[in-house]
């Protein structure tokens, strides 16, 4: 059974913030509320100072934390892993957002990070939250692909209206590959310095797996018992322990 | 497509089943609520519609790459980069993904307007009213036609931004100032972009152009200035090169990064200089003195003693006779004159590098091929920036990296068919002689009393139509340029537009808008017919093609068939040209003609494959230095020996034919220049230190760098890319103020206290930022906001540093000195 997975590159990383633009557009994100964010982090004093960044999908948890708190079971595991909100099911009761331990999930009616709020701007009607001008073709309210209801808690997918689509038994999504781009999730297809890989973890000679074991892979936060199945390779594979931009 | 189903509320929820009653809640299934709310729209909303794949370039950058715009039912939904796009290979940059939002900016022109209101400033309504594209074309026709008839043509000006040159807006714009008579149509916006560069490649090897770079075979990377991961094109593959010479290539390729602050670029590379700013070239030419006296440079470029013994000692002069030159000419003069005292030791009191740090940057960038040293605006931004752009350039000829693989080039230019009409077929005895002919341009670019050497002067032209020097202008068209916004000084600009009949351009509401008498919206370039030769890139020809990927959302004209419009209306035979000019796709169609004698290599080879690629490219560069010989491409391999006449009229069009260390461009012009700058007759026309005029009596460097969220000035009204503005520092509302801890301290400033910092010019509001980042004597304040007028989320957002960055030029480049100016903080 395939499980996918996510590799990230921090040696290839250049912190551009493509990833978090692609999914913003792809997911229908509001401004400032990234499904896919770059965490900047500085430390130390001129003339020798240090800035680093650091990606940060959801990590699809083996153990997911939050699908274990849900209530109503909004929050679910799919057969190939991927960590899901049914929008149906979902009461928007939070408990999820503070059971997380890496931050990565949204809640729809929060205060907007941008004035004036394009929620204002493009309105949606019944249950949509909102109505932006460039809104994707697919919506899924069951895997909490699309624009989100009111009143809900969504995060990322891993663009699961797309890697649903990719034949059975693919062992990696690349866009190198022009029969899968339409496959690969926005963050990883769009990456520029090739930093993201996206595969089966299952599948020992899949590329994330190759790269796992040959470079160590590194999952954050590790005694929380989530096992993460988006893997960092390094020179900075652990969130940096100083201040946050 | 979800079927439809009723989400449940937390409320409802809680009512229906108890708190306790959790998998209860899980197990109501679809449909069982349905009737107790009405179905919402997304639910409803049938996706019918195939999703169209549109190839086209994007428009946020001068980089342009390739681009797949996904539309479905008719609404653009997706952009992603194009896999057949050699720039793009598939990817994008941040930037990119944003485009369909640019077009579904709700703040846009809906049609032409015309002003009702005559007072201009930024307090009064413009009154606009709607008017016909007929009368737009009429009113602006009847003006040029009246001026032409006065023998005042000249007072027309045409003024634009984006372009790769003037004939990539899917129209060529010079021929119209050439026919109709003006010598400001067009002036380009290069002096505020990167003019300095272009000079310093100008009066060193003779080329007036950027380079192409071959970095994926080049083994080391000495940048200065150009923020190659946040802000240098082409972004996209930068990044893309990043990742490959950074990881996948073996060896691992070293960088060096040269900058007044702690950036994406300087965290990333193996070594960051944080240098004062303005004397990146003191550093450059500490970093050539080691690798002459070190013994480093390349000797099948750049010659030998004639005896082998290497004579560079600190200090000390040489023989001239006793180095013979190969493809350089004047290397003993410039030690003689200049490199023998320029010690690490010296620069290290200069640029506040220590010296030993210079020293192995000057051994590792010496001792490891292919080299490449690559600098923009942070390095000639400033009075002494060709010196410092000539100095860095200077350090690829000591390495033998000019035309070498993993080194650096020019960039050719595609097999494009001719243009429906010859302008020269179209001049009338007024065009080729009218009144006109003696004018200087309103921007004294090329004139003696301004700015001889420069390319174009668009920052003085308010400053001189407000003196009436040389004259004032009548009429201005914009396109795809602000510069009442976005020159230095840009209050002169504002105050000139006031008494010009203003002809504005752009899509979406902006300060030139403002002030307009006209406003011809253009399309967004998802919506138009353009071509675009690449910027250099790697030497090889590509010529890019903009497709509509829907149809104008509103009442709207691409600003080359609004140029075409105007055209045809001209009296005489401009009128006639333009007729025959047709539009910008029927230029298209004869450009792509071209292709035919020369297929692309994705076998692009008329209009209709061009279309369908979004690009013709043909591969390889013709010409290759290797190990001190020249080649040129023979069809399979370089094989074909060069002649150094061959390299002079190909390659190197010097005066010597060789990277001159010792510029004869500059010596041509040596009265002007020595009158000009006052410069040393000894030194003036190499590679020397001088210091940078700082301009203003404050005690920071005011530093106002491009972020990787600029998209050619729209992404202040982008509500995602303000919150991603400036993500290492925390600006995600409006640009922050980069401020070292020892100042904030120093006056009581805290991170986002509001602070007033002040130039000569006045003073602007900022939000602080504290950090470490920042060197203690700069001030660092990203451009972008602090817009007056335009959208709704750009207008009255953050800082506009225009406003107090002083009117100082490089007096060569005609460069604008942004990052000249001092500035004093306090809390506001």
């Amino acid at each position: 059974m395939t499980k996918w997975g996510m590799v990230i590159d921090l040696d290839k990383c250049t912190g551009c913030q493509a990833c978090s633009t692609a999914c913003q557009m792809e997911n229908n994100r509001l401004p400032g509320e990234n499904y896919q964010d770059v965490l900047y982090y500085t430390d130390r004093s001129q003339p020798t100072p240090k800035l680093v960044w650091f990606p940060r999908p959801c990590m699809h948890c083996e153990e997911p934390s939050c699908m274990h708190v849900c209530p109503t079971k909004a929050t679910f595991k799919t057969e190939e892993g991927v960590v899901l909100v049914d929008w149906n099911k979902c009461i928007g009761c939070k408990y999820c957002m503070i059971a997380c331990p890496y931050g990565v999930r949204f809640y729809t009616d929060e205060k907007p990070v941008i004035e004036p709020n394009v929620k204002d701007v493009f309105p949606g009607t019944g249950d949509l939250s909102w109505n932006p001008p460039y809104k994707g073709p697919q919506q899924d309210n069951a895997h909490g692909v699309g624009i989100q209801p009111h009143g809900v808690v969504s995060k990322c997918t891993f663009c699961y209206h797309k890697i649903s689509k990719a034949p059975k038994g693919t062992s990696d999504l690349s866009n190198e590959d022009p029969a899968l781009r339409e496959y690969v999730p926005a963050c990883v297809r769009t990456c520029a310095p090739t930093a993201r890989y996206f595969g089966d973890l299952d599948n020992p000679n899949s590329e994330v797996s190759r790269l796992i074991s040959d470079r160590d892979g590194a999952r954050l936060l590790e005694h929380t018992g989530n096992k993460p199945q988006v893997y960092y390779l390094g020179r900075s594979a652990v969130v940096p322990g100083f201040k946050k931009s | 497509m979800d079927k439809p189903t009723m989400k449940v509320t937390r409320r409802r929820f809680l009512q229906a089943s108890g708190t306790a009653a959790g998998a209860a809640g899980a197990a109501i299934g679809t449909g069982q609520l349905v009737g107790l709310k009405p179905i919402g729209e997304a639910q409803a909303q049938q996706a019918s519609g195939q999703t169209v794949v549109n190839k086209s370039i994007c428009g946020q950058c001068p980089a342009r790459c390739g681009i797949d715009i996904y539309t479905t039912d008719g609404r653009v939904h997706a952009i992603y980069g194009s896999n057949d796009h050699p720039i793009a290979n598939g990817k994008l940059c941040p930037k990119g993904h944003l485009g369909t939002y640019i077009l579904y900016d709700p703040d846009r022109f809906k049609g032409p307007m015309k002003r009702t209101n005559p007072n201009k400033g930024r307090n009064e309504d413009p009154k606009f009213v709607p008017i016909s594209w007929d009368e737009a074309f009429k009113t602006v026709a009847d003006r040029l036609n009246a001026l032409r008839d006065k023998g005042e043509s000249h007072r027309f000006g045409l003024f634009f931004g984006r372009g790769w040159g003037a004939s990539d807006v899917g129209v060529n714009i010079a021929p119209f100032g050439k026919l109709y008579g003006s010598p400001n149509a067009p002036i380009g916006h290069s002096s505020i972009c990167s003019d300095g560069s272009v000079l310093a490649k100008q009066c060193t090897d003779g080329n007036a152009s950027y380079s192409s770079y071959d970095y994926r075979n080049a083994n080391y990377l000495l940048i200065f200035g150009a923020n190659f991961l946040e802000a240098f094109r082409p972004y996209n593959n930068n990044m893309q090169v990043w990742g490959h010479i950074r990881r996948d290539k073996t060896p691992r390729t070293s960088v060096t990064y040269v900058d007044v602050h702690m950036n994406q670029t300087a965290a990333a590379a193996d070594r960051a200089l944080l240098v004062k700013p303005g004397t990146d070239g003191a550093l450059a030419l500490a970093i050539a003195h080691v690798i002459l006296t070190e013994g480093l440079w390349e000797r099948s470029f750049v010659g030998d003693f004639t005896d082998g013994q290497n004579r560079f000692k600190t200090g000390q002069t040489i023989e001239p006779d006793s180095f013979t030159e190969k493809w350089t000419n004047g290397l003993a003069q410039w030690w003689n004159t200049e490199l023998k005292d320029r010690t690490p030791k010296w620069a290290e009191a200069i640029t506040t590098i220590p010296a030993d740090l210079i020293v192995k940057t000057a051994r590792e960038f010496g001792t490891t091929r292919p080299a490449i040293a690559l600098f923009e605006r942070g390095a000639h931004n400033h009075s002494n920036g060709v010196l410092n752009g000539m100095a860095i350039h200077s350090l690829n000829a000591l390495v033998g990296s000019l035309f070498a693989e993993g080194g650096l080039a020019y960039q050719m230019g595609p097999a494009y068919g001719p243009a429906p009409a010859d302008p020269a077929d179209y001049m009338d005895d007024y065009a080729k002689n009218g009144p006109h002919k003696k004018m200087p341009r309103i921007d004294l670019q090329g004139h003696e009393d301004g700015y001889l050497m420069a390319k174009n002067m668009i920052q003085e032209v308010g400053t001189n139509h407000l003196a009436g020097k040389p004259y004032k202008l009548d009429t201005a068209l914009f396109y795809m340029t602000n510069p009442c916004f976005s020159t230095p000084k840009a209050k002169d600009w504002e105050e000139a537009l006031k008494s010009m009949f203003v002809i504005a351009t752009s899509p979406f509401p902006d300060e030139t808008s403002m002030m307009a008498d006209l406003i011809l919206p253009d399309t967004t370039y998802i919506e138009r017919w353009q071509d675009a030769p690449t910027y250099p890139f790697q030497g090889w020809p590509l010529a890019q093609l903009r497709t509509p990927a829907v149809k104008p959302l509103y009442d709207v004209k691409t600003f080359g068939d609004t140029l075409i419009g105007i055209g045809k209306l001209i009296k005489g035979p401009t009128g006639e040209y333009y007729k025959k000019v047709e539009s910008v796709e029927n230029i298209l169609r004869h450009l792509a003609k071209g292709f035919e004698a020369n297929p692309g290599d994705n076998g692009v080879k008329d209009f209709e494959g061009w279309k369908a690629k979004g690009c013709w490219y043909k591969k390889p560069y013709h010409w290759r230095q290797v190990r001190g010989e020249f080649f040129e491409w023979d069809g399979k391999g370089w094989n074909k020996p060069m002649s150094p006449d061959q390299v002079k009229a190909k390659l190197m069009p010097t005066a010597s034919g060789k990277f001159e260390f010792v510029s004869s461009y500059m010596e041509k012009k040596k009265d002007w220049v020595l009158k000009a700058t006052g410069r040393d007759p000894a030194k003036y026309n190499m590679p020397h230190w001088e210091p940078p005029k700082y301009t203003g009596s404050g005690d920071l460097h005011f530093i106002t760098p491009k972020t990787a969220m600029h998209a050619e000035g729209r992404s202040a009204n982008l509500p995602h890319a303000i919150t991603l503005f400036q993500p290492a520092n925390g600006g995600n509302k409006q640009s922050l103020a980069e401020l070292h801890p020892s100042v904030a301290k120093a006056k009581g400033i805290k991170s986002g206290d509001r602070i007033k910092i002040k130039s000569d010019l006045g003073e602007i509001f900022a939000i602080a930022k504290v950090t470490e980042l920042t060197r203690p004597d700069t001030l660092v304040l990203p451009f972008e906001h602090g817009h007056w007028a335009g959208g709704r989320w750009s207008k009255g957002r953050g800082s506009h540093v225009d406003e107090i960055t002083p009117a100082q030029s490089d007096r060569i480049s005609g460069m604008a000195n942004y990052y000249t100016g001092k500035v004093s903080v306090e809390k506001a």
